[in-house]
């Protein structure tokens, strides 16, 4: 590696070189930030400043960029040179925008900024340039789970845009639910139709498609590596093995229909001519356009009553909770193969609200046009009487108790349950709902421990340490819980499509197996460079890891958000880059801090910190150390700043990637070097948590929480190291959590701990 | 003049909301040239005037900055802010777009410092906060904004105010002189992702949006609440300001309705779902929530979040379309009429506000886009083979939530993407 | 065999009843219910007799006085979502109950029409003093004297200014051609019922 050497850059635009004495900063980054140029100048964004430092760096060998200007998050073109490192000392929206322009407040501000330069300087000494991951490899294979019609969609997508497919599917023949339908719901205008599923067309591209090789009868029964260079084991029904290499996943594994057995109150199993929507559709494929016939005794069908929300949107715990969002539209489709047929066939579906969104709205009226009659109303019990059937409801209408009793058919519609594999964290998600008084989850659990349970079955079969299959959500779907970031999942390269995500209908699946084969080919493509996905994407880092001094004692291992990180033959942790997203979780956790990032270190940190200068016991000025996110607290900061929202002088901002990568040597460190109090800002924890990186603010509150041993150590109060959730949109909440903390401090008095 | 390197490798991405970032993210991520176009002077679009989301309940801007990030760093996207798309000419792999830039009157040298606006006296309507409050005539168009670059707006141009504005900065940013460009350029895919635009509630005349302070959008909800709004997030009605604890929420405002929108708008169930627990979160127990509705529509997992607010004793649900809104110009209340159809049950209820869930419609509908293009009888732009490379992305395409515009952007990138990794085969 | 939500009224309705075949098309909204200015007197408002159509509810729909409150102010057809000739039904199943005789028996607007129609009809104009006392005393001799008194200095003044002749009374003027003008009604019953299979 080249000889480092560092040049400092101070602005003095925007008011700073009004509001502070640049000079004594040059002067601070020249003697304690021992910087080989310092320059100041008045406009250091604009071409003139911007060249002076290329010129630097060009001319004068200058390696390390300290810029002494506005926020990181501000002037990043003028300031994102890619070829040395960078760091920011926020002057603008850290100081002078935060800080009061009064005689007064003059001299704390000064030292604010003093600080950051100091920081700054501290910090880009111990980055180096990411040079990226000299292993990083990659297969431009996409190995596509499930051949339904959202794994036809990303099996035939992929290979549109050049990619070669691997599709496994576990049945005999490619199609999936779709393959069970007499016909589709219309996926474009007039919707007034239900037209022929796509299907066979599919199948027959999948088989003139050269760059598509299909498995049938097989399934994944072993899946290793990591983007750009996983490795699949397909088994066959027969016992044969192959192995794929494949870049990336998707996972479009469709559903099963809720089962109608659970349903005898709405008589199914009862009566022959009580059926699922499976179950109707399999009667319009054997009639083949003809009439139905009424499955009991063949006889004629001319009532068919239809049952919205069967099992599903149920209060009572004992059937789904969810709305599967796409039974409205199947009803009246299904309704409509009657009425197409024969007009003279009565139709009712009972429902309690439509759902049918968008243009599902024609559908609709398509249905009414055609005679197909709409009740609102609760069902509440189906008998069977002789070929026929009594479906007894509440018509929320009229407010009658009604009663129909000669339905020849009735459809329950019965909703869509995930094919997702293994929970792989039934077992943590059963002690939370415990510690929360809830005990049904960890009796399910044990019970499904006992010897001679029926096991769920892994659907990847990864060899991932933290489980073979993607993490679920709720009820059991492998969604991402990102409302921007629909496909950011916990396990990088390997996406969810279709049904298994989220309750959907066809042109759903379609679109959703679409946007996930384009994260697929990302991933393949980011692999192969060894850049980060989001959502610190372009981020050419990866965790360094210096096994000499590691204790094998598997924190990185569990903690890891993103399963990054396996075992090796001797137990030491096994990093696999290509899965990481960079949050730094694992060096945060790490007791002995032998995982660090070229460009983000417990040194990058740990150095800023000690950098600033601590006052004396006595001086009344406290030091309160904040380690923000950067994704949410820091913005806030800055966004508070821009309204000129005022906050204590004593505080210095270090901006972290998450919470979860906060080391607590920072907190030691902090506090033995005479800080008087650590503010830890982060994101939103829990269920709906707003994390980026998923488990990062929750893993740093609970490390946390077991800090006041350290205290009680140090002889320190509980008080001076703090947690906080923060959202970005927090601009005045901010500002006021500083200045109460700042009081507090004041009030328990200065930190013992100084000068040592 | 404005240069832009595009080739018929380059993705056009029209619309720099949600829809179109993300587009133009995923699709630049995979090493593809992309350049972005918006028509307002910041990135964000709709997503970002929004307070929180259903059903998490987070904060858009949140995502924004990720996004934000992502773009910051990646130098194969180009953006051109106040920038539209008149025309496209050509054909798949090999398309010409003109596109018209509107001077901002501050270039790249701008630092966001702020002094011009301080310069300046006149004020304008703040489009940000859908023109409930003013901003002065020289502003950063909302405190997220990318660019983070001023704007002068065009009335003082030519005024002694433009000159205070021009005064003021340091930096030389100002630049009153700015003109209309029209510049044109090359791509082998355009990704359509303009968004929409609240249906015009004045055109709902028994809910008397044109003529009661009193009833206002959803879309203008959102800004009360939020803390960047022209209340800083306070809810306070508009007649008197004074606090607004009992609120209606009406659906189906300009949707399902053939006289309005024929289509159902799939997201105003739960975005007023979302906002009652704005109403909660402001006044506690206090506040009241009303939701007059034909069906509720929370469809998948969302059915969690409406059962919440079901149980919420301080949320009410009545099954009817509002027949009229009435407001008491003493009392400021406005008074609601109609029929809950759950047994017929007629009521006359005063509300502090009303809030009318509007509906969705195509920001630029199907015979306005600037190439002949296949669209729904909404003027929503269909998936056809007759629209070759052109592909509509987000709620250009549907009406959609925020999930499921992302989710169709990003299917839209691989859409692009096929089209020019086909060009490049060829030409390699 | 029970009736209930059969579709069977529904067919009859769509068949037989003026724009009928709308009546499948409510989405139960009930903004046509709320926007009535008669709403508060209506057993049943429109969306509800809709629903009661679909519910097979064909003896208290018919039977019922709702739709005979209708007065075509056509406030619900204009914010129909679905675009429902609202006023045209109602007046269409009015018109469908009467035919069959179950409507209402005293139900005032049905009496004005009917009245309103034989005093047309006769003569192929109307005779509005012959309709005015005839309202007055449908209700019985001495109710009708009292209307009448009631009446008194409008009437006089209407007589004064020339817009009411009190020899009508005793010489009704009509059209020219009686029998051809009654010839022209039959025929023009004979049509709708054959349209609507009434025959």
């Amino acid at each position: 590696m080249a000889d480092m050497k560092v040049a400092a850059y101070i602005c003095q635009g925007c008011g700073l070189g009004d509001r502070l004495d640049t000079k004594a900063l040059a002067g601070v980054a020249k003697k304690e930030g021992k910087a080989a140029i310092v320059k100041e100048h008045e406009f250091l964004c604009n071409a003139d400043g911007v060249k002076m430092i290329r010129d630097d760096i060009a001319n004068e060998g200058v390696t390390h960029v300290m810029v002494g200007a506005c926020s990181r998050r501000a002037k990043t073109e003028a300031f994102g040179f890619t070829d040395v490192c960078v760091s920011r000392a926020n002057l603008r929206e850290g100081v002078i925008w935060s800080q009061p322009e009064t005689d007064e407040a003059q001299e704390t501000t000064q030292e604010m900024a003093e600080d950051y330069i100091r920081m700054g300087c501290a910090e880009v000494k111990k980055m180096t340039l990411p040079a990226g991951d000299p292993a990083a490899v990659t297969e431009r294979t996409l190995l596509v789970v499930g051949g339904g019609v959202s794994g036809m969609t990303a099996a035939l997508e992929a290979s549109r845009a050049g990619y070669q497919v691997v599709l496994v599917e576990k049945s005999g023949a490619l199609g999936g639910w779709a393959a069970k339908l007499h016909k589709r719901t219309p996926g474009k205008s007039p919707y007034a139709d239900p037209q022929e599923t796509p299907v066979a067309a599919m199948v027959a591209a999948i088989e003139g498609d050269a760059n598509i090789k299909v498995y049938l009868n097989a399934v994944t029964s072993k899946i290793s590596g990591a983007p750009g260079r996983f490795e699949a084991e397909i088994s066959t029904e027969s016992g044969a093995t192959t192995t794929e290499k494949a870049g990336g996943i998707v996972q479009a594994t469709g559903f099963n229909l809720y089962d109608a057995n659970n349903l005898p109150e709405l008589g199914y199993g009862k009566s022959a001519n009580v059926v699922d929507q499976a179950g109707l559709e399999a009667l319009a494929k054997a009639a083949g356009g003809g009439a139905i016939k009424r499955p009991s005794d063949g006889g004629e069908v001319k009532r068919v009553v239809f049952v919205q929300c069967a099992g599903q949107r149920d209060d009572s715990g004992k059937h789904l909770p969810y709305c599967s969002g796409s039974c409205c539209l199947t009803s009246v489709k299904q309704a409509m193969y009657f009425k197409d047929a024969n007009p003279d066939i009565d139709t009712v579906v009972i429902y309690q609200d439509l759902r049918m969104p968008g243009q599902g709205e024609d559908f609709y009226r398509s249905g009414q046009t055609k005679g197909v009659t709409f009740t609102k109303g609760k069902v509440s019990g189906v008998e069977a009487a002789g070929n026929q059937c009594k479906v007894s409801f509440q018509d929320l209408i009229l407010n009658d108790q009604a009663q129909i009793d000669d339905a020849d058919l009735v459809v329950l519609a019965t909703g869509q349950v995930p094919v997702s594999g293994v929970d792989i964290d039934s077992k943590l998600k059963a002690e939370i709902a415990a510690a929360a008084g809830d005990n049904s989850l960890m009796e399910a659990y044990n019970a499904s421990q006992q010897e001679g349970a029926v096991k769920p079955v892994s659907i990847l079969n990864l060899t991932y340490r933290q489980g073979p299959d993607m993490p679920q959500l709720k009820y059991g779907f492998t969604d991402s819980h990102f409302i921007c970031f629909p496909y950011e999942t916990r396990r990088t390269g390997i996406y969810a499509a279709g049904p298994v995500r989220r309750p959907m209908d066809m042109a759903q699946a379609v679109e959703d197996a679409t946007g996930a084969t384009m994260k697929a080919i990302q991933a393949i493509e980011n692999a192969g460079i060894g850049r980060a996905a989001h959502p610190r994407s372009g981020d050419l880092s990866y965790p360094i890891f210096r096994k000499e001094g590691c204790t094998q004692c598997k924190r990185c291992t569990v903690e890891c958000p993103f399963g990054a990180i396996d075992e090796d033959e001797q137990r030491f942790p096994q990093f696999n880059q290509a899965r990481c997203r960079r949050c730094g979780t694992c060096m945060g956790a790490c007791p002995v801090r032998v995982i660090s990032f070229e460009n983000y270190s417990v040194e990058t940190v740990g150095s800023q910190l000690k950098a600033v200068d601590v006052p004396d016991e006595f001086s009344e000025k406290p030091r309160i150390l904040v380690l923000a996110c950067e994704n949410d607290a820091y913005p806030a900061l800055d966004m508070a700043a821009m309204n000129r929202n005022v906050y204590s002088a004593f505080v210095r901002v270090i901006p972290v990637r998450c919470l979860g990568s906060v080391n607590t040597i920072w907190i030691n460190d902090a506090l033995s070097n005479g800080y008087d109090g650590v503010m830890m800002m982060g994101c939103k924890h829990g269920d709906d948590y707003q994390c980026h990186f998923v488990k990062g603010s929750e893993l740093a509150n609970i490390r946390m929480s077991k800090i006041g041993d350290t205290l009680k150590n140090m002889s320190l109060e509980e008080e001076r190291v703090s947690t906080f959730e923060v959202a970005i949109t927090d601009i005045e909440r901010v500002p006021q959590l500083i200045n109460d903390y700042a009081a507090l401090i004041q009030k328990i008095g200065m930190s013992p701990m100084k000068g040592f | 003049m404005t240069e832009v390197i595009a080739t018929n490798q380059t993705i056009l991405v029209v619309g720099g909301g949600i829809s179109g970032m993300t587009a133009a993210l995923e699709a630049a991520e995979c090493g593809k040239n992309v350049v972005l176009v918006e028509k307002n002077s910041a990135l964000g679009g709709r997503v970002s005037q929004l307070y929180r989301y259903f059903p998490k309940l987070c904060h858009p801007i949140c995502g924004l900055e990720i996004n934000q990030r992502r773009l910051k760093q990646n130098p194969r996207i180009r953006v051109l802010t106040m920038a539209e798309v008149t025309a496209i000419a050509g054909g798949e792999g090999d398309y010409t777009a003109t596109v018209k830039l509107a001077p901002r009157f501050v270039n790249e040298n701008c630092t966001a410092c702020g002094e011009c606006s301080k310069a300046v006296d006149s004020e304008v309507p703040d489009a940000f906060n859908y023109n409930l409050g003013k901003v002065k005539a020289a502003y950063l168009p909302n405190k997220m904004a990318y660019p983070q670059r001023y704007v002068i707006d065009p009335s003082i141009v030519g005024t002694p105010e433009g000159e205070k504005a021009k005064a003021a900065c340091k930096y030389g940013a100002v630049d009153l002189d700015m003109q209309e460009e029209t510049v044109q350029l090359k791509a082998g895919a355009v990704i359509w992702a303009t968004g929409w635009k609240p249906y015009d509630a004045a055109k709902i005349q028994p809910y008397g949006y044109d003529r009661f302070s009193n009833v206002i959008t959803s879309v203008e909800f959102e800004r009360l609440a939020d803390i960047h709004g022209p209340t800083k997030g306070k809810i306070l009605r508009p007649s008197d300001g004074k606090e607004a604890k009992n609120i209606a929420f009406i659906q189906c405002a300009g949707s399902r309705d053939e006289n309005h929108l024929r289509h159902c708008s799939r997201i105003c169930c739960m975005a007023s779902l979302k906002q009652t627990n704005y109403v909660r979160e402001a006044y506690g127990d206090e506040g009241k929530s009303t939701i007059y509705y034909i069906d509720i529509r929370a469809i998948d997992r969302f059915e969690d979040f409406y059962a919440k607010v079901w149980n919420d004793p301080n949320v009410t649900f009545i099954k009817s379309k509002v027949a009229k809104a009435v407001q008491d110009e003493k009392t400021g209340d406005v008074v609601l009429h109609g029929v809950n159809t759950e047994g017929y049950h007629r009521y006359a209820t005063p509300h502090d506000l009303v809030v009318l869930a509007v509906g969705m419609e195509p920001s630029v509908k199907g015979a306005d886009l600037p190439a002949q293009i296949v669209s729904d009888s909404s003027g929503f732009i269909e998936a056809d083979p007759a629209n070759h490379a052109f592909f509509g992305a987000g709620c250009a395409s549907s009406p959609l939530d925020v999930n499921r515009a992302v989710q169709s952007a990003t299917a839209s990138a691989l859409r692009a993407i096929q089209v020019v990794n086909r060009v490049a085969r060829v030409e390699d | 065999m029970s009736e209930n939500y059969r579709n069977n009224f529904l067919r009859e309705v769509e068949e037989k009843v003026e724009e009928g075949h709308w009546v499948k098309m409510c989405m139960q909204c009930g903004v046509c219910a709320g926007s009535c200015p008669f709403g508060p007197h209506w057993a049943h408002p429109p969306q509800e007799i809709f629903m009661m159509i679909r519910a097979g509810k064909r003896e208290e729909v018919l039977s019922s006085d709702s739709m005979w409150m209708c007065t075509s102010c056509y406030q619900c057809i204009v914010r129909c979502p679905r675009k429902l000739p609202i006023t045209h039904i109602m007046h269409g199943l009015a018109n469908y109950a009467y035919r069959l005789g179950l409507s209402p028996k005293k139900q005032p607007t049905q009496q004005f029409a009917s009245m309103f129609w034989n005093n047309l009809a006769q003569a192929g104009r109307v005779n509005e003093l012959k309709l005015s006392l005839g309202m007055y005393f449908k209700d019985g001799f001495a109710q009708g004297i009292k209307n009448a008194m009631a009446m008194q200095s409008v009437g006089l003044g209407m007589v004064k200014a020339k817009r009411l002749n009190p020899m009508e009374l005793f010489a009704p003027h009509g059209v020219k051609d009686k029998s051809g003008f009654h010839a022209m009604l039959k025929k023009a019953r004979e049509i709708e019922d054959r349209r609507k299979n009434l025959a």
